[in-house]
């Protein structure tokens, strides 16, 4: 007699415990930095006359360049701190790494923990969050930061990154990590200088390969190069940061900070803040005569700008590339053609999908309120002395030591007094009946 | 019965979601080689010191020497495109309408205008930088200069002769800085750049010219006839010469002529040895339709 048969349910009960048991939970491959591809498809050119295919070429220098990386600074799981970079590595191992617990208890993996899932494993910027936010997080790999109290082209201060883990980024998805230990902090600021020196002697890696190398050629992987020429000038310039801070000017009299700015005592400040902001200030090319930030709209920051201007390059040499017939090329010419067509198309793939899409950065609207940098008056004249590093917002102090600024130092407190005024504002010119509030804005 | 809705269908969709998987498709990357890295490793952190008198040996030259020559475009420049100034229309482009200055080629002289010609590495300078400001003006909003050259060291003067405010941005220096009307500000250029890097101006987005700072200031920019010379080039020592324009297709900017008696390279370069005091002229050269990109 025959069995009745199974309901269908069981069967795929069945295929799915199989499923389950063939994938099974075994571990996840060990986390790995990736190479900036955007940067390594730019510099790799095709030379004429090369012997191998492009992607071959292009490929093994690009495989040199990540292995050099490992060999200098190791692995996102067990990072490597030559003491040439002044790193401390207990601060790094304890920002490194999956998250977990060390045999005292101590939690381990902060990075990944806390800053991961937006910067990106790699301190790229390019986390799995990343596309969703707006601004999007930093990309360290180019070692430029915004909010420092040095000159504009300086690294930030260790107290800088940490000032700014605590206070968060006002306005943007940042948030403040001030409920961290002290300890912990201090760790993620450091892991921050490791991911940054890593993107810089990239860069740097890369750069030179453009520049020096020819055809087959290698990387020197000598001390002397790698250390002394490649890495030294970029750590240089990070321990520099504590010499590299711009001087504050006396707060003038008749600015008030303990009050707020449209109290009667700033009134004379605000006026003279207000002439500035208007004149010499340059602030309304952009921010606009409302202060709104509608002035000037349509520009990108540094990290954006990169990817608008290699998409416009790789539009242009597709086009060029599709006006030439290639019937009438000689054999070598022919070559040359399908290796720069090659490396092209590469290119937009590699912009399309290595980098997040470009974003413009408006003017801030400053009648908000929020300041990214932060609201004390001491930040916003930071931002006002040296311009905003990677962002179109220029300096209106000297542009170094011993320089001539737009406006003098001690009158850039007045313009802090008039931005600050700014949210509160009222005098009738946006035709407005009431006192202006924040939320109005919007 | 829909065909669509068994659930064989709904089984086969679902592997197919899981198979495709989410997020965005990144290229495949090259990892590196473990092995390898080691090994360089061991390398860096045994610290060996460096054998005495190991690396390039020193040339022993004398006398100074000039280099001159003139760049010629064989191809069609076209017509330049007219640029959108949509900004302070009252000044910009009011007494001049702006174009599109990457690619200047002198109509009745064919010269090229704006192809920068430098020393990659020398040994030694004649003179050092001098304190007389160059100056880097900006008028109509449009920089002046289309490509700027200056010393490490030496003043550049940026001045704005607009009745309107411009911030002068330097790709690559410390510098972006709001300029008032009429007003000039000093910068002392202290990066030596190996390319030249973009100037602009946030406000004007259309404004754009190339500046480059050399240590040892042997750069030169081609004039409008397209001639270029550089002086006190230190002599009996071999020189290589990068050759750049901004519309060039060669790696980097690099300028590719085909001149095998020059050795011209895929990057732009070309190497000299001259004699002391002599001036030599590397007469008319010819930039090919394909070298500049249109």
């Amino acid at each position: 007699m025959m069995q009745p048969k199974p309901p269908y349910r069981l069967h795929v009960a069945l295929v799915f415990v199989a499923a389950s048991v063939a994938i099974g939970c075994g571990k996840t491959p060990p986390a790995s930095f990736r190479l900036n591809m955007v940067h390594a498809t730019k510099t790799a050119t095709p030379e004429s006359g090369l012997e191998k295919p492009w992607a071959t070429w292009a490929g093994n220098r690009q495989q040199q360049v990540a292995t050099i990386l490992e060999a200098m600074f190791g692995t996102p799981d067990s990072p490597v701190v030559l003491p040439e970079t002044g790193l401390d590595a207990a601060k790094l191992q304890l920002a490194a790494g999956p998250v977990r617990s060390d045999i005292v208890g101590r939690k381990n993996g902060l990075y990944r923990e806390h800053c991961g899932h937006c910067h990106g494993i790699s301190g790229d910027g390019m986390g799995p969050t990343a596309a969703f936010l707006n601004p999007y997080p930093r990309d360290y790999r180019p070692g430029k930061f915004k909010f420092k109290s040095t000159w504009r082209d300086g690294k930030p201060t260790h107290d800088d990154l940490v000032h700014l883990l605590r206070q968060g980024v006002a306005g943007t998805s940042m948030p403040s990590f001030a409920l961290l230990p002290p300890a912990q902090i201090d760790a993620l600021a450091e892991y921050v200088r490791y991911l940054s020196l890593r993107g810089e002697t990239e860069l740097a890696l890369f750069a030179y390969a453009e520049q020096e190398l020819a055809g087959d050629e290698q990387l020197p992987t000598t001390k002397e190069f790698l250390v002394d020429e490649m890495l030294a000038p970029i750590v240089e310039k990070w321990q520099a940061a504590n010499e590299g801070q711009i001087p504050i000017a006396a707060v003038p009299a008749g600015v008030d900070f303990s009050l707020p700015a449209n109290d009667f005592a700033n009134r004379e400040s605000v006026a003279r803040g207000k002439v500035l902001f208007h004149g010499d200030g340059g602030c309304v090319k952009c921010h606009g005569v409302t202060a709104l930030g509608d002035g000037q709209a349509n520009d990108y920051d540094d990290w954006n700008k990169t990817v608008v201007a290699m998409s416009g390059e790789v539009a242009d040499g597709l086009q060029a590339a599709h006006a030439v017939s290639t019937g009438d090329l000689s054999p070598e010419k022919l070559a040359d053609y399908r290796a720069r067509s090659e490396w092209l198309h590469a290119f937009a793939d590699v912009i399309e999908g290595d980098a997040l899409r470009p974003r413009t950065i408006p003017p801030r609207n400053l009648r908000l309120g929020v300041y990214r940098g932060g609201r004390r008056p001491l930040d916003i004249y930071r931002r006002l002395y040296t311009g905003i590093n990677g962002a179109p917002m220029p300096g209106i102090g000297p542009s170094g030591p011993g320089g001539k600024g737009s406006v003098a130092d001690a009158e850039i407190w007045h313009i802090v007094n008039y931005v600050r005024s700014l949210p509160y504002e009222f005098d009738g010119e946006l035709g407005a009946d009431r006192p202006m509030v924040a939320k109005d804005r919007f | 019965m829909m065909t669509c809705c068994n659930p064989p269908w709904a089984i086969v969709l679902c592997f197919a979601a899981l198979v495709m998987g989410c997020g965005p498709q990144r290229v495949a990357a090259p990892v590196a080689d473990v092995a390898a890295a080691k090994a360089i490793r061991e390398g860096l952190v045994t610290s060996v010191a460096a054998v005495a008198g190991a690396g390039e040996a020193a040339v022993a030259g004398t006398g100074w020497a000039s280099l001159k020559g003139r760049f010629v475009f064989a191809g069609d420049p076209g017509q330049p495109r007219p640029l959108a100034a949509d900004k302070d229309t009252e000044v910009c482009g009011k007494s001049e309408k702006l174009f599109d200055r990457s690619l200047r080629v002198d109509t009745s002289s064919k010269g090229l205008a704006d192809v920068v010609v430098f020393v990659r590495k020398s040994s030694r300078v004649k003179s050092p930088a001098t304190d007389a400001a160059l100056v880097f003006d900006q008028k109509n909003c449009e920089f002046l200069a289309p490509v700027f050259a200056a010393r490490v060291g030496q003043p550049v003067e940026v001045r704005n002769s607009d009745p309107v405010g411009h911030n002068t941005n330097i790709d690559g220096a410390s510098f972006n800085q709001l300029i008032p009307s009429g007003q000039a500000t000093t910068y002392t250029p202290d990066v030596d750049m190996g390319t030249p890097k973009a100037v602009t101006c946030n406000i004007h987005p259309w404004m754009k010219a190339f500046v480059i700072f050399r240590k040892d200031g042997y750069v030169a920019v081609s004039s409008i006839d397209g001639s270029f010379a550089i002086a006190d080039l230190p002599a009996g020592e071999p020189l290589e010469f990068q050759v750049w324009h901004a519309r060039a297709t060669g790696g980097g900017g690099g300028l590719v002529l085909e001149r095998p008696d020059l050795k011209w390279s895929p990057k732009g370069r070309f190497q000299l040895t001259l004699q002391a005091d002599e001036v030599k002229d590397l007469g008319t050269l010819e930039v090919p339709s394909g070298g500049l990109g249109t």
